[in-house]
């Protein structure tokens, strides 16, 4: 096998296998660069967005801190009978801390009123917006589950596999010598608009 | 082909701000959390003029203007009546100060890190600002979906195209796939 055969082959077999995530941040990234339109386009059916399911007392002690945040994060999705492996603990207030437990197709938030000892939970409603766009914003290390990290794994497999193409490309691009030229002009045009944005924006 | 050639510093800047961002735990253990700090650029007295009770953004874009400084930002006026200008710029983000009472501009540009000038680029959107070249951005961000898009439907097309690459292709799409599917149920 040739050094020219063995990229292709990767170049080849890297798109095919992760096609599914290449093919889902492109169309994913629709509803972040088309954000208001989406909004209006949901604001025009008049739904609520959150639904609360639940809503009762609860005296628990809130540490100071944020270091035992993540612990009072689980406790509180206990309290509420929430089975979730991926979740964010944050302070919405000096009063009031939030925890957003979700998956791909369904979102809860637990908020807890520190002052009034109050337990909140609602449910977000499905949107293929936020599916999408969940999708795409998921990733880092911070979650406790095997296949959490994974999913995350695989998210630097599809980083890099974006550079290994790029570099692939580029090789098989300077194979052809009818399309040097014309090649040439593209990555030129491309940089330079590039340049010009980072200089202007 | 021509098309991946121009886009390959978008895709290069995804590629690398994804990692970036899917690391962001050794960013945030190196530098703690927040976005980084500003630190004082220069001092200056501004010799305009604004009509009475002009609104924050008016002053800003009158400043900004003067300063050369013109692009996307957001303005608000804080309690003690200074106006606080946020210069959305990509390489250098800066906030301005005008304190009205002495007509005293403090500049101050933010901490620079690879890291975030990077998801900078990535989170960049700009239909909304008004300026032309947010706009023109906001374009060359949707020309990259539609080229993924393409690709992904073109990529597939010229593998089926190889008959001898068929067996292996197939198996590849299928792992993929059910992989994606996994997690889809599971996470």
């Amino acid at each position: 096998m040739t050094l020219s055969h063995f990229n292709r082959r990767l170049h080849l077999y890297l798109g095919l296998s992760l096609l599914p995530w290449f093919f889902m941040y492109g169309i994913s990234s629709l509803p972040f660069a088309h954000n208001q339109f989406f909004e209006k386009r949901d604001a025009a059916r008049k739904l609520p967005l959150w639904t609360v399911r639940l809503d009762r007392p609860l005296d628990l002690a809130v540490p100071e801190g944020e270091e035992n945040l993540r612990a009072l994060g689980a406790s509180l999705m206990k309290e509420a009978g929430i089975e979730s492996a991926s979740y964010g603990v944050y302070r919405q207030s000096p009063t009031q801390v939030n925890v957003y437990a979700y998956s791909f197709f369904k979102a809860t938030q637990v908020k807890y009123f520190i002052d009034r000892k109050i337990l909140t939970v609602e449910d977000r409603r499905f949107r293929w917006d936020h599916f999408l766009t969940g999708m795409h914003a998921r990733g880092g290390f911070e979650q406790e589950g095997v296949l959490q990290d994974s999913w995350s794994v695989i998210v630097d497999i599809v980083s890099g596999g974006m550079i290994v193409w790029i570099a692939s490309g580029l090789y098989m691009w300077w194979g052809v010598r009818g399309h040097r030229l014309w090649g040439c002009l593209a990555i030129l045009s491309g940089t330079l608009s590039f340049a010009l944005f980072t200089w202007r924006l | 082909m021509y098309l991946a050639l121009f886009l390959f510093p978008w895709m290069l800047m995804y590629g690398l701000s994804t990692l970036m961002m899917n690391h962001r735990a050794i960013f945030i253990a190196k530098y703690g959390r927040g976005p980084a700090p500003f630190e004082k650029e220069r001092e200056l007295t501004y010799q305009g003029s604004f009509p009475e009770n002009a609104e924050p953004q008016l002053v800003a874009q009158q400043i900004l203007d003067s300063l050369d400084l013109d692009g996307a930002h957001t303005a608000s006026r804080r309690k003690d009546g200074a106006i606080v200008i946020n210069r959305n710029g990509l390489l250098v983000p800066r906030r301005l100060i005008y304190t009205p009472s002495d007509r005293k501009i403090v500049m101050e540009k933010m901490q620079y890190r690879a890291n975030a000038m990077l998801e900078r680029y990535h989170r960049r959107r700009g239909y909304a600002t008004g300026y032309g070249v947010d706009t023109a951005w906001a374009i060359s961000v949707d020309l990259v979906i539609i080229a993924m898009v393409f690709w992904v439907l073109s990529g597939l097309w010229m593998w089926w195209e190889m008959k001898v690459t068929r067996i292996a292709g197939a198996l590849a799409v299928l792992t993929g796939s059910a992989l994606f599917a996994l997690f889809l149920a599971a996470i």
